[in-house]
């Protein structure tokens, strides 16, 4: 409480200074909107996970399996693996991307100082988590993170996503998507450790090994390997599947669809 | 086909923040841009006076149903008391939870103390009106000046606390190029200034007395207003265009092919020129100054759009996938009956106020018993009502 109001008193301080003084920027980025100490977990540990792409075959096992473990409401996932046609334009050939989508666990997560009632907030292993009996469901951190991680669960009108199953974590288990990868594509562990197998594959491909929209400055803790550049940001794309229905309102495969 | 990608499986992400944030951000630009517009007035301009008698209707009544919406917009409204369990002081949202409450009960008794003046009078009538009256004036003291001034210069300085943070906390969010950036603040409390300005236009045409000082006020606030949104605008645009890397660029970058964005930024424009035409041809044509309240729609409908497209259309911006979100309005709570609502709750509340507070005799205007709605164009110079 006291560290809370020693900064409350600070902000309110600089927030009266640096009124008239310093840019609203200034006020609005860097004296509020900051990360708050990370609380619970095992602080001994960094959890992170490696998805190596060359190992992907776009199955979607570990979106039904997430799904299944964690309960998501219909049409929402806490994982789901893009799937792209790439064009080659120089011979003509399709070929395909798949794209494995989770919460990054960000080292500056946008979507934990927003939080109005610190009921999501990150844990000393890294892993960001949500109470759900403190939830009010505003919803902000839905809108704060830059990776869809997040969504609004219909069943208990809370903010829900990806925590690494850490119910399983804690059993000594591997998350389910984890467990379910048929090409063991997703590899989960502790980066303190130099021992664990990500520690040892991270220190192999530091070189090669991408992250979703380092430009936001969110240093996400889920790392690609074999990753196309082309799908670090938001990538150039049609949406097929969206078009389902054609103009007479009769359901259409997506190969037919225009492209 | 030239595009290199195709995205076989692009998820529908909903939108998070309904249309009740719409109607709380409206309400809310319009309650301080009310106030601002009922200052002068409040501190003795004589040429002010009416239109703060209008303003101060109009920031009370947003003040009340505003945060009603802000509430609904929660998805577990009844935990709404977590904000002051669990203050968080590095939280945009939280720290406009503490300002909220003191800036509307401030507006409150800001206009009790502006209302029970008139009410004075009221308090030897033998009839329901009178009993109220008697309860609600606490007393026959009469209202010293010193506190109207006092309570208005600080609720100025809370509604100051109420802008910025209704801005910051939406600019702050990096997940969204289209919300982060620093021109969003002025924006909102421009456009706030010209929805304020039309409702003092169109209360004052419907709810009388009509009143010329207040008239040609708002007739320059709105265009003043307007001509500074479009200033932010293109400033925005201008970084966009400049600054290497800006979130701007992203944005513009985001909406780029995009025909219905095309659509409504030249919507947005068009009917930003046209009202600012509007406002000057009627400062110059006195004698069609009745046709301001027109003006005041307008203003409100740019008001409540800029507030739609902000909020409502740059959430069907994707974030990483491709297309946008195909994003209708439902007709339930959570959508238009949300804004219907809202809007049905503030006529209300108007309404019930004009039946059983003399508001018109406020602040040295003449106190009547019912609202004249006949359009009075010979008025000249202080108010007159009746």
């Amino acid at each position: 409480m006291d560290l809370a109001r020693r900064m409350f008193m600070g902000q309110l301080a600089r927030f009266a200074a640096g009124a008239s003084l310093v840019p609203l920027a200034t006020v609005a980025e860097a004296a509020i909107n900051e990360q708050p100490p990370r609380r619970g977990g095992d602080p001994a540990k960094r959890y992170a996970m490696l998805i190596d792409l060359r190992r992907c075959i776009g199955c979607q096992a570990c979106t039904v399996s997430c799904h299944l473990e964690n309960d998501a409401p219909l049409g929402k996932f806490r994982t789901i693996v893009s799937q792209y046609e790439v064009d080659d334009p120089e011979t003509g050939d399709m070929s395909t991307f798949f794209l494995p989508r989770l919460c990054n666990h960000c080292d500056n997560p946008p979507c934990v100082p927003v939080c109005p009632v610190q009921a999501t907030y990150q844990q000393e292993d890294g892993i960001v988590v949500v109470d759900a009996e403190r939830c009010v469901g505003c919803a902000y951190c839905v809108q704060a993170c830059p990776y869809d991680a997040r969504f609004i669960n219909d069943k208990t009108q809370t903010a829900d996503k990806c925590t690494f199953c850490t119910h399983r974590l804690e059993a000594g288990l591997l998350p389910a998507c984890v467990e379910s990868c048929v090409g063991g594509a997703r590899i989960i562990g502790d980066l303190n450790d130099p021992e664990s197998t990500i520690s040892k594959m991270v220190a192999e491909h530091h070189g090669e090994l991408k992250v979703l929209q380092p430009e936001k400055g969110t240093s996400p803790h889920v790392f690609y390997l074999g990753m196309d550049e082309r799908f670090i940001d938001r990538p150039e794309a049609f949406a097929s599947i969206w078009d389902i229905h054609g103009k007479d309102n009769k359901e259409l495969h997506y190969e037919f669809s225009g492209h | 086909m030239n595009s290199a990608v195709i995205e076989i499986l692009a998820p529908r992400y909903q939108i998070a923040w309904y249309p009740w944030a719409v109607q709380y951000f409206f309400m809310i630009a319009l309650a301080y841009a009310s106030l601002w517009l009922a200052l002068p007035g409040l501190l003795g301009a004589a040429r002010w006076k009416a239109t703060a008698r209008f303003a101060m209707l109009g920031a009370m009544t947003t003040a009340i149903v505003a945060p009603i919406a802000l509430l609904a917009d929660l998805h577990q409204p009844l935990r709404f008391w977590h904000f002051y369990a669990y203050f968080t002081p590095w939280s945009w949202m939280s720290i406009g939870s503490l300002m909220l409450p003191p800036f509307v009960f401030a507006i409150i008794a800001l206009a009790w103390l502006v209302w029970r003046e008139p009410m004075l009078a009221w308090r030897d009538r033998s009839d329901l009106f009178g009993m109220i009256a008697r309860l609600v004036t606490l007393g026959s003291w009469q209202t010293p000046r010193f506190l109207v001034v006092t309570l208005a210069l600080a609720t100025a300085a809370l509604s100051l606390g109420i802008a910025v943070y209704t801005g910051s906390e939406v600019a702050i969010v990096k997940g969204r190029p289209l919300w982060n950036t620093v021109w969003l603040l002025p924006f909102f409390a421009t456009t706030g200034l010209i929805g304020a300005g039309g409702l003092v236009l169109l209360l004052s045409r419907i709810a009388g007395p009509r009143d010329p000082d207040t008239a040609r006020n708002m007739l320059w606030v709105v265009s003043a207003a307007a001509v500074a949104t479009a200033g932010v605008a293109l400033m925005w645009v201008l970084e966009g265009l400049y600054v290497e890397n800006s979130s701007v660029a992203a944005a513009l970058r985001s909406v780029r092919h995009s025909a219905e964005w095309r659509t409504t930024s030249a919507w947005g424009l068009g009917v930003g020129t046209a009202l600012t035409l509007g406002c000057l041809l009627l400062l110059w044509r006195k004698p069609q100054r009745g046709w301001s309240w027109i003006v005041g729609l307008v203003a409100l409908h740019l008001a409540w759009m800029a507030r739609w497209v902000v909020l409502m259309d740059v959430q069907t911006v994707q974030k990483q996938t491709a297309g946008y979100l195909e994003y209708t309005v439902g007709w339930g709570s959570s959508g238009w009956l949300g804004v219907v609502g809202t809007f049905g709750l503030w006529i209300a509340l108007i309404l019930v106020i004009d039946m059983l507070v003399p508001w018109r005799g406020a602040l040295g205007g003449t106190a009547g018993d019912a609202p004249d709605t006949t359009p009075d164009y010979s008025a000249k110079g202080a108010a007159s009502h009746g």
